[in-house]
């Protein structure tokens, strides 16, 4: 679950959301199909609000990423 | 001494000795002006005359059709132009003015010339066709930022996408955004940043002067963007401000922070998606359960289920009337057999086989006689047919008739029946009964009948 993109877990989302909503599914397949769905709802506001925030880079004249933080620029 | 009519000077002869103090004046054969366009009027003629003043000054200026040919702009007043050209006299009006040599936009509006011939250009070379554009992913999860590392642009750009969509990392590549060296280095980052696994690149600047933009509208920064292969969103200056960038980007956008909003989604907006598929999601699974009990409920109360028996008490009266069926059928077949072997039995034959032979022997007999008597008849039949026929014969014979005293006469081979084929002299055979003469004939008597 954790390797799939951001984008992918919504499309799959939308997509169980269809399936489910089409009626003539199997209702072990149903609750399958549920359970994946809030698994992946999960994972998609885990992903929202990782404790970890992403730290901006700058490529420096070296070519190295190094950290750059906008309160640096400010005079 | 001059007499008083010889102090006076003729108008003409003074305004041609003030042409050849102009004309022989260097630094006036070659003068370079700059100014504004005033009272500009077009001689059917193909000259140019208006008037370049600027904040306290004015001159005539007249630009002569073979030098205006080579004009790439119409002028038009209120134009600032830089003008080449040489002061002279005009004579006939005691003028001084400046004989316009070349001419070309001044500032901006020259800049305005190659924007737009730019633009031109790479638009029919396709570079801002729409099936060119990339598409801008919508969850991004590296993000190249091209823009000056200190300022506005850069600062408004990472506090969005930190606001929207923090999850996202960003990597900026430095560059100048003004001035002669920016358009080398934004080509030079913008072919770094393709060396990077980002979703897409945002490119531009802060707001400022049509000069300070510059760097966006030149053709090299035009060509890098339209050879990324990652997206690109343009962000140069404010919402009115629209560089030759803005037509190649795959995207363009207002402003920097506009750039931000377009390359990243909003995590509230997200959330409140998640929000809503959740609640959708459970509505489905508990209207599909419910639906599903309903449906149990249904078969449970189903007269069948409810009255076990029923089925059971079916399949007996059914098995009943089975029996009561197969039962009557038998009896009847029986009874059908039964008669059949009594047609049977009471059959004569079965009752007296010697009279059955001795009728048979008795029909051999009479076919017997019956064959012995046909035969006879045929026989007796055909014998008399015989002696019938024979007697015929008997009586047709040639030879019967000369028995009767009758003769035949021969010439040549040939049976003569009338007198008239025959000629005194002639050889004839007379056929007899029991031989034949021959003779010559002597006389002939024809009768006439």
């Amino acid at each position: 679950m954790e390797n799939i993109s951001f984008e992918k877990s919504l499309e799959k989302l939308e997509t169980i959301v269809h399936e489910l909503e089409s009626g003539n599914i199997e209702l072990e397949c149903a609750i399958d199909k549920y359970t994946e769905a809030m698994k992946l709802v999960k994972s998609c506001s885990e992903k929202l609000n990782e404790a970890t925030k992403k730290v901006n880079k700058i490529l420096n004249e070296n070519g190295e990423l190094v950290d750059f933080s906008i309160e640096d620029t400010e005079e | 001494m001059l007499g008083i009519e010889e102090k006076y000077l003729k108008i003409s002869d003074l305004n041609d000795y003030i042409k050849v103090m102009f004309d022989e004046n260097s630094f006036l054969r070659k003068i370079y002006l700059k100014g504004e366009i005033s009272n500009f009027k077009n001689h059917t003629r193909g000259h140019l005359y208006f008037t370049l003043k600027d904040e306290t000054s004015r001159i005539s200026a007249v630009m002569f059709y073979n030098n205006a040919l080579r004009l790439n702009f119409t002028p038009e007043d209120g134009m600032n132009v830089l003008v080449t050209g040489r002061i002279s006299c005009y004579p006939a009006q005691g003028t001084y003015q400046i004989y316009v040599e070349s001419m070309e936009m001044d500032g901006l509006g020259k800049l305005y010339i190659e924007y737009e011939k730019l633009k031109k250009k790479l638009a029919s070379e396709g570079l801002f066709d729409a099936n060119c554009k990339k598409a801008i992913p919508k969850y991004p999860k590296k993000i190249g930022i091209i823009t000056a590392s200190t300022g506005a642009a850069i600062k408004d750009i990472l506090s969005t996408i930190k606001r929207r969509y923090p999850i996202c990392e960003t990597i900026l590549f430095p560059s100048l955004v003004q001035g002669a060296s920016a358009a080398p280095e934004i080509v030079r980052q913008i072919r770094q940043a393709n060396e990077f696994e980002l979703d897409v690149i945002i490119c531009g600047r802060g707001g400022g002067s049509i000069e300070d933009l510059w760097a966006f509208n030149e053709e090299s920064v035009a060509r890098a963007i339209y050879e990324s292969k990652i997206p690109i969103i343009s962000a140069v200056g404010h919402e009115v401000d629209f560089t030759i960038a803005d037509f190649v980007a795959d995207m363009r956008a207002p402003t920097p922070t506009g750039a931000a909003e377009m390359a990243v989604p909003d995590r509230k907006d997200i959330e409140n998606i998640l929000f809503e598929k959740k609640k959708q999601l459970n509505t489905l699974i508990k209207n599909n359960l419910k639906q599903r009990i309903a449906k149990v409920n249904n078969v449970k109360n189903c007269f069948i289920l409810k009255n076990p028996m029923s089925l059971y008490e079916i399949k007996e009266q059914k098995l009943d009337t089975l029996i009561e069926q197969m039962n009557k059928n038998m009896q009847a077949k029986l009874k059908e057999s039964e008669t059949k072997l009594q047609h049977i039995q009471n059959n004569y034959i079965l009752k007296n086989p010697l009279a059955s032979f001795e009728s048979f022997k008795n029909l051999i007999e009479n076919t017997h006689v019956k064959m012995n008597h046909f035969i006879q008849n045929y026989l007796e039949k055909k014998e008399y047919e015989y002696q019938l026929t024979l007697n015929t014969l008997k009586l047709v014979n040639p030879l019967n008739i000369l028995d009767k005293g009758y003769s035949l006469v021969e010439k040549e081979g040939k049976i003569i029946k009338t007198c008239d084929a025959i000629e005194i002299d002639d050889k004839i055979k007379i056929k007899l009964s029991k031989g034949e003469i021959s003779a010559i004939v002597k006389e002939k008597k024809e009768w006439k009948i």
